[in-house]
């Protein structure tokens, strides 16, 4: 019992105080501009160019773009997570501590996870009222476990993008390669029938499943029908947090072996 | 006590020829030794061209593929220019330079112009490798109505880039995280200037807004030297209006240097 | 007739406002200067001492125009910080330590050359200088490599070339010498006293008091925003010279026999310094008197190493002065109650 409530807080209270030191955007300014406006203006542009071209309505546009706005929290945040103790010169510390690895990275992911349940809601709640999309209570209803799902896939999406950014020389490279890959191949802004053979690609990054269930609800689909996607979606976020694992343990064990810690 | 010299006294034609050349190369030379900015300029002008390409074939407008091709490839350059003042502000934070260049008996707004017009040459490239793009793999013809009223609108186009990725520049100096903001501002100002939705299907009041962009005028006298139409009126208007907006540039970075000498903002990362 | 003045700051003060917090902001002063006066004649290599925080960045930025004073005026080979920045900035050099400030993708040449452009240099005169500096500070020959291969030391000798490029009036040396290897300090020391021997005004600043002492002309101890003593080297030593040093190689000090020293009848000022296992205390004491025997008494029980009696430095002289300037802070906060 103690030592479950000694992880919990471990999860939590490290979490929220690695993000307040690691996060770059704490300022109430930083956070409106960069994690509210700027997905809903990309939204914006995307349902404009649709209403240009007429291949899809509006409600395609801003489900998709909704689901997108999950990539730039867990994306940037997951890098920072990690990849900013390396900037600050403080992953030695950390990788000292005798806790466990699981739940002090877990933990690093988790207020990334609310930050983006916030952010996904502004974006759908402002995105509907501003174009006038329709949106039945039990489409909305659907729609929350597939956002989740998601938000949590990307999550761990952002761990391994993290990971990889201990060794990278430019940590933001990989993120915003990452950012971009995630836009074009989620076919959250290309129309299912005009999505050509090769970005199926984009079924091993996470998202991908989540705008295809949100498609499938506004199709009609039931419940049941959603369930695939659901775990798909889930499954990609699992293999990502087990890549993640693996690759801090590997970096750990590495950088211990070559004695060059605090260069990792 | 020494005399100033006088070639630092007035800032002639000369030194401003000089100060652009040395900085545009000295800043060029070190975006391309940048692995983040090189993989942003390959990464981000393929990005949107796909988009553009697949969206276009998919809405019938098989015909318009080259001005999908040219608004795609202006977003590619607009992305660049943004996120390259942003970053090369906040790259001046992080190095610690940015004192070395306030301290400067130079004007600072003579310091930050070769900056962004570093960038929109790094993101000339953007133009190039999207038309590129689109002949290999989506075999969109490079028919332009006057090829050499393009690439004079397009010089046009890349100055008025420059000149708005100025004026944010300034005001980046004294913000903290500049990169960041500068990720917002890359759509809403990609879609008031035209760029591949036009300003028509936006609502009526964002009109005025794109009217006094310079970088919208650039972007028309593009489009209209790719598909044909008139093209001077627009180059004029972006030219002016980019001159206004050099007068702002100054005005904000009066200000601005004022601010952060107040406010101690520089050193802070 | 009286030598020009290079430096003259009058009444200095600077407060900072920092915001904390997300929603509900809350906005603390700090006061990081409070009234700052003291003047450098030309050719002088002058010297601001003073503890981490005691206000010596702050004041060299208000002087190289970075930071607008609060109140108070400075001037810079007689022109107004404030109201002419662009006429002090053509005259002045500006080098801070750290490995910051340079751009470490490009190579040491193409750094000067930017710089010697936006530093005004004249174009014709560029090569020579640039190659003429890079003599000065030893980089000659490694100016084609990047900077971000260069060591500690090599960086903070760029910095200095860079700071000299437009052969200014009066240098401002934040610190220059932090973290940088002996044998590369006393080559920056060297560089430094032959500026000065050419006529060039030096502002250094530095908490290292041999430094300070070899190079100084004349020295300011500044502590907690307030310039606490200023003088030749050998004045500031006569502050503590009516006094004796006892060095004392004690192992497990702690604050309680700490403060039983300092009541001691003869002891004016003490100092704990870590020396490995062992911790070195080093007492101030009235000149003859010799409270050895009271200081063993002190100690009794613990382990005591060598024990010294010497001359004092510039060293303790400084450790007077900011120490007294720690009690009267500690004494004006404890006042009103």
């Amino acid at each position: 019992m103690g030592r479950l409530a000694s992880s919990a807080r471990l999860v939590v209270v490290g979490g929220m105080l690695a993000y307040r030191a690691l996060f770059n955007w704490t300022t109430p300014a930083m956070f409106v501009g960069t994690l509210l406006a700027a997905p809903l203006l990309r939204l914006a542009f995307f349902v404009y160019l649709g209403r240009r071209l007429g291949i899809a309505d509006d409600r395609f546009f801003v489900l998709g773009n909704t689901v997108l706005a999950a990539s730039f929290v867990c994306v940037y945040g997951g890098t920072m997570a990690v990849a900013n103790e390396r900037r600050y010169g403080t992953l030695g510390a950390i990788l000292l501590s005798p806790r466990g690895r699981l739940t002090l990275w877990l933990g690093r992911a988790l207020p990334y996870v609310i930050n983006a349940i916030l952010v996904v809601a502004f974006t759908l709640g402002v995105s509907v009222l501003v174009f006038d999309v329709e949106l039945a209570p039990g489409e909305l209803l659907a729609l929350v476990p597939v956002f989740l799902a998601g938000i949590v896939s990307c999550a761990a999406f952002g761990l391994t993008l993290g990971a990889i950014g201990l060794r990278a020389r430019d940590v933001f490279l990989t993120a915003n390669v990452a950012a971009s890959l995630l836009l074009l191949l989620t076919g959250a802004n290309i129309p299912a029938s005009a999505l050509p053979g090769w970005m199926a690609v984009g079924r091993a990054l996470p998202l991908t499943h989540s705008v295809a269930a949100t498609q499938a609800i506004t199709e009609g689909s039931g419940p049941a029908e959603l369930l695939p996607y659901l775990g798909w979606e889930l499954a990609v976020g699992l293999g990502y947090a087990t890549l993640a694992c693996l690759l801090l343990r590997y970096f750990e064990y590495g950088s211990r072996r070559r004695g060059t810690l605090d260069t990792v | 006590m020494s005399e100033p010299r006088p070639y630092v006294e007035r800032v002639g034609p000369y030194r401003f020829l000089r100060l652009m050349a040395i900085g545009v190369r000295t800043h060029v030379l070190y975006m391309s030794r940048s692995p983040l900015q090189l993989g942003e300029a390959v990464v981000t002008p393929v990005v949107f061209a796909t988009l553009a390409f697949y969206l276009f074939r998919a809405g019938g407008q098989g015909d318009q593929l080259l001005q999908a091709s040219v608004g795609a490839g202006l977003m590619g350059t607009w992305s660049s220019v943004l996120s390259g003042s942003g970053a090369a502000v906040q790259n001046q934070r992080w190095l610690g330079t940015m004192e070395t260049l306030v301290a400067a008996p130079t004007p600072l707004v003579l310091t930050l112009l070769p900056i962004t017009v570093s960038t929109a040459l790094v993101g000339s490239y953007s133009m190039a490798a999207t038309l590129l793009w689109g002949v290999v793999l989506f075999g969109v013809p490079l028919t332009f109505a006057d090829p050499l009223i393009f690439v004079v609108a397009l010089l046009v186009c890349l100055l008025a880039l420059g000149v708005v990725g100025l004026l944010l520049a300034s005001t980046f100096v004294f913000l903290r995280n500049a990169n960041a903001l500068a990720n917002s501002l890359t759509y809403p100002i990609a879609m008031l200037s035209g760029m591949l939705v036009p300003i028509s299907v936006l609502p009526e009041w964002t009109r005025p807004i794109s009217w006094v962009l310079p970088t919208e005028w650039g972007t028309r006298a593009v489009t209209t030297a790719a598909g044909g139409g008139e093209v001077i009126l627009p180059m004029v208007m972006a030219a002016v209006l980019g001159a206004v907006y050099v007068i702002l540039a100054l005005l904000a970075l009066a200000h601005v240097q004022d601010r952060a000498r107040r406010a101690a903002t520089l050193s802070l990362v | 007739m009286r030598p020009m003045l290079a430096i003259e700051a009058l009444d200095l003060s600077r407060v900072f406002h920092v915001r904390s917090g997300w929603l509900r902001t809350r906005r603390t002063e700090t006061i990081a200067a409070r009234g700052i006066s003291f003047e450098v004649r030309s050719g002088e290599l002058f010297g601001l001492l003073g503890p981490n925080g005691a206000g010596k960045t702050t004041t060299i930025k208000m002087l190289n125009t970075l930071l607008l004073p609060t109140s108070g005026t400075a001037r810079v080979l007689g022109h107004d910080v404030v109201r002419d920045p662009m006429a002090v900035r053509r005259r002045i050099g500006y080098v801070f330590g750290g490995d910051r400030g340079l751009y470490d993708r490009l190579t040491a040449l193409d750094n000067l050359r930017y710089f010697s452009e936006l530093y005004g240099v004249d174009p014709r005169e560029q090569r020579s200088r640039i190659a003429e500096l890079l003599e000065l500070v030893g980089l000659a020959g490694r100016e084609k490599e990047r900077v971000e291969g260069y060591s500690r030391g090599m960086r903070q000798r760029l910095h200095i070339a860079r700071g000299l490029l437009n052969r200014p009036s009066v240098l401002f040396l934040d610190e220059p010498s932090i973290g940088v290897d002996p044998v590369a300090a006393r080559d920056l020391r060297r560089t430094i006293a032959e500026l000065a021997d050419a006529g060039t005004t030096v502002l250094l600043t530095t908490h290292y008091m041999a430094e300070a002492d070899e190079l100084c002309d004349r020295i300011a101890v500044i502590a907690g925003g307030r310039i606490r003593a200023s003088g030749t080297p050998a004045e500031l030593k006569t502050r503590v010279r009516s006094r004796d040093v006892l060095e004392l190689e004690v192992y497990g000090v702690d604050d309680t026999h700490v403060t039983r020293l300092r009541d001691l009848p003869s002891v004016r000022d003490i100092a704990v310094e870590e020396r490995g296992q062992a911790q070195l205390v080093i007492l101030q004491v009235d000149q003859g008197a010799d409270p050895r025997r009271d200081a063993l008494d002190v100690l009794d029980g613990l382990r005591v190493g060598r024990i010294v009696n010497r001359e004092p430095t510039l060293e303790d002289a400084y450790v007077a002065i900011v120490e007294e300037a720690a009690r009267s802070a500690a004494g004006s906060v404890r006042a009103p109650a």
